[in-house]
């Protein structure tokens, strides 16, 4: 089966499953078209009136009430992803205090002034603030991260309403940034023994009424090692039923760049996403190693490997890349054979080339879907090639090549437009086929992001091209092939 | 007859992005007839994008009709550049991102499953219900999400990674692996 034709069976499938109901869309948008509601630049006028002379008011009536109010702490309204921050509020929803309360909060808030910059805005535009801030930072940018959003007060009823608004902040400015992560939120009663269990545990007493509710499931489990979990972490393990202590995130990667064979290599670089709630329950580990992407997942409760290829690396004597990875210690062919398999097989495929022509070259080690393969990009003729070599056998898995000589020969073309045919003629060169040789050609101009292209398809055999020529000068902005098995 | 000649052609003939531009410019001079045309092509594509962030058929179905009311809405801000149906599965995006975290604040754990299967569609051909729920519950959520975008919305790879803020290189690689799943998975089941 193509992979069209595999497509044409989900899309299909899709269609006879998908909603029809045109009605209920028009209906929605008839009831809305009746209520238009007309906005105006004069209705602001009064509400600003309105605005000025409530603060008047206040401003008269309140007299030296304001500045108590103004220092009393009505509302702590902490934030928990695995840095926790507090914020102690007053009465009109302003910062007084912005506290680290762990080391990662610490550095979080170290480009505001460690907290003291927020102090005196807004609570909304300070958990705006330190809510980007904590993503610049890399905390909530994939699905399973979650933030905790925490209200103690002693009006229940604000703390409802500060809970919903700071919901709302918070889902604003993670739907702005594309974010996935799950935002939870909850009110606190003030509860001093929490408190200083939370406080000798350097967590926010929200943080620690989660944690709580774990402990409540499995009294087995203590409050002190939870407490190194992150929101995700105990999220997860609160919806598993809290099973047992999982190992956390740096043993988890420990467990997986000793069971890589990495352990002694300080170049490696890792990140972690906890699945707690997934059967089994367990860390997935990405390291990065030479430019080389080795993925693991380890059980969450026992730090055994579940998944991942075990692999054994030895330095080439440069020392720049591992030139020996595999199950057994296997040897790999090394970047000089893969460098050379690639080159044969490209003069091969053009006999009038030589491989002493070649001006540079770069070969990277890398591996896909557990094949270590080598990346190998070489210059010749005019000829930028790609080679994709099994670094075990040896053997072409993909290659590609972008001819420059075609895009230097079309570049000055006196209307800004190379034309159908010749954009066709260098998407066929490029593809290393004549038009005889193709079916379903199409050809379409259209407008790019920036600039006017070709958008050209065809098929050989069962392979499909599709590339995107810029009309201007000929250039191959962008290419796919599939290749049916 | 027009409606229904598009619904019979719907995965035969997808519309140019100038046919698309000019729908939407339609609709934001309130042409309802040019969002009831505007569904029949893009219905399929945007509940595609809806369930394959929600993984849940009837979450996807309501997402489906919110995005064509939110498209009416907001037709007037949309300016022609790039891809317009790209403007339409972005906002379909967004608003199953908000559904999925209600549903999370709500601890509706049963989300967390893929459930491709809507409940009122009872003659479901045996085919389809493997292809759609048990092949694509094989893929990762975003091997899922590619390949189903791909499929139905006429998104190339770059303009699929670009909707979803990925590498095009992540896209491509991802894209190929789980044709290669749902092809392996077919297989199988043709051996049965």
């Amino acid at each position: 089966m193509t992979n069209q034709e595999l497509e044409q069976r989900l899309a299909g499938a899709l269609s006879r499953t998908a909603p029809d109901d045109l009605e209920g869309v028009l209906s929605r948008c008839a009831e809305q078209k009746g209520d238009v509601i007309s906005v105006t630049r004069k209705k602001k006028y009064p509400v600003m009136r309105n605005l000025v002379a409530a603060c008047l008011t206040v401003a008269l009536v309140g007299g030296g009430m304001i500045y108590q109010q103004a220092y009393a702490v009505t509302s702590i309204v902490s934030l928990d992803v695995n840095p926790s921050i507090e914020l102690k509020v007053n009465k009109r929803e302003c910062v007084l205090v912005c506290e680290a309360l762990n080391a990662e909060a610490e550095a979080v808030l170290a480009d505001m002034n460690g907290g003291a910059d927020l102090e005196g805005t807004k609570l909304n535009v300070a958990v705006n603030a330190i809510v980007g801030t904590l993503m610049r930072n890399g905390y909530l940018d994939s699905i399973s991260s979650a933030i905790l959003i925490s209200v103690e007060d002693g009006d229940q009823t604000r703390a409802v309403r500060l809970q919903q608004e700071l919901t709302a902040e918070v889902d604003t400015v993670l739907l702005a940034q594309a974010s996935e992560a799950a935002v939870f939120s909850q009110t606190v009663k003030k509860d001093v023994a929490l408190e200083k269990q939370a406080k000798e545990n350097r967590i926010s007493t929200g943080k620690a009424s989660l944690i709580t509710q774990i402990t409540e499931r499995n009294h087995e489990l203590t409050f002190e090692k939870l407490s190194a979990l992150s929101v995700e972490e105990l999220k997860d393990l609160l919806e598993a039923g809290a099973p047992g202590m999982p190992i956390g995130r740096e043993a988890a990667v420990s467990a997986a760049k000793q069971y890589a064979g990495v352990s002694g290599l300080s170049s490696v670089q890792w990140e972690v996403d906890a699945e707690l709630d997934d059967v089994p329950a367990c860390y997935e580990v990405d390291l990065y190693i030479s430019g080389m992407e080795l993925e693991y997942a380890v059980d969450a409760y026992s730090s055994k490997v579940i998944r991942g290829t075990p692999v054994t690396i030895s330095k080439n004597s440069s020392g720049a890349f591992p030139d020996s990875i595999g199950t057994n210690g296997e040897k790999l062919i090394g970047e000089d054979a893969a460098l050379d398999a690639a080159v044969a097989d490209f003069c091969a495929r053009y006999p009038d080339l030589r491989s002493k022509d070649i001006t540079n070259h770069c070969v990277e080690l890398d591996m896909d879907d557990g094949k270590v393969r080598y990346d190998v990009k070489f210059y010749l003729n005019g000829y930028e090639v790609d080679y994709d070599i099994d670094a075990k056998s040896g053997c072409v898995l993909e290659w590609d090549a972008d001819h420059e000589g075609l895009v230097a020969e079309t570049k000055i073309a006196a209307n800004g437009d190379v034309g159908r045919a010749k954009a066709m003629q260098i998407a066929l060169a490029h593809a290393g086929l004549t038009e005889s040789q193709t079916t379903r050609l199409q050809i379409e101009k259209d407008k790019g992001n920036r600039r006017m292209v070709y958008e050209i398809e065809f098929k050989e055999g069962k392979t499909e091209y599709e590339y995107i020529i810029d009309a201007a000068t000929g250039v191959v902005l962008e290419h796919e092939k599939d290749r049916d098995d | 007859m027009l409606l229904e000649m598009i619904q019979t052609t719907e995965y035969e003939t997808r519309l140019s992005r100038k046919e698309l531009d000019q729908f939407l410019f339609r609709v934001a001079a309130g042409e309802t007839e040019a969002l009831s045309l505007l569904y029949h092509y893009s219905r399929v594509a945007v509940y595609a994008t809806a369930l394959s962030v929600l993984k849940n058929a009837h979450n996807a179905q309501d997402v489906t009709q919110d995005t064509f009311v939110r498209v009416w809405e907001s037709a007037a801000q949309y300016r022609s550049q790039g891809s317009p149906m790209a403007w339409i599965l972005t906002i379909a995006r967004n608003l199953a991102l908000t559904k999925l975290r209600q549903g999370k604040r709500q601890a509706e754990l049963d989300e967390e499953r893929w459930d491709a299967i809507p409940a009122e569609v009872p003659n479901i051909t045996v085919e389809d219900r493997r292809l759609i729920q048990e092949a694509l519950s094989g893929l990762s959520d975003e091997e899922r999400r590619i390949v189903l975008l791909h499929a139905v919305s006429g998104l190339k790879h770059r303009e699929i990674a670009e909707l979803l803020k990925l590498p095009l290189a992540t896209v491509l690689s991802k894209y190929h692996r789980a044709l290669k799943k749902l092809r392996m998975f077919m297989k199988g089941d043709d051996a049965l």
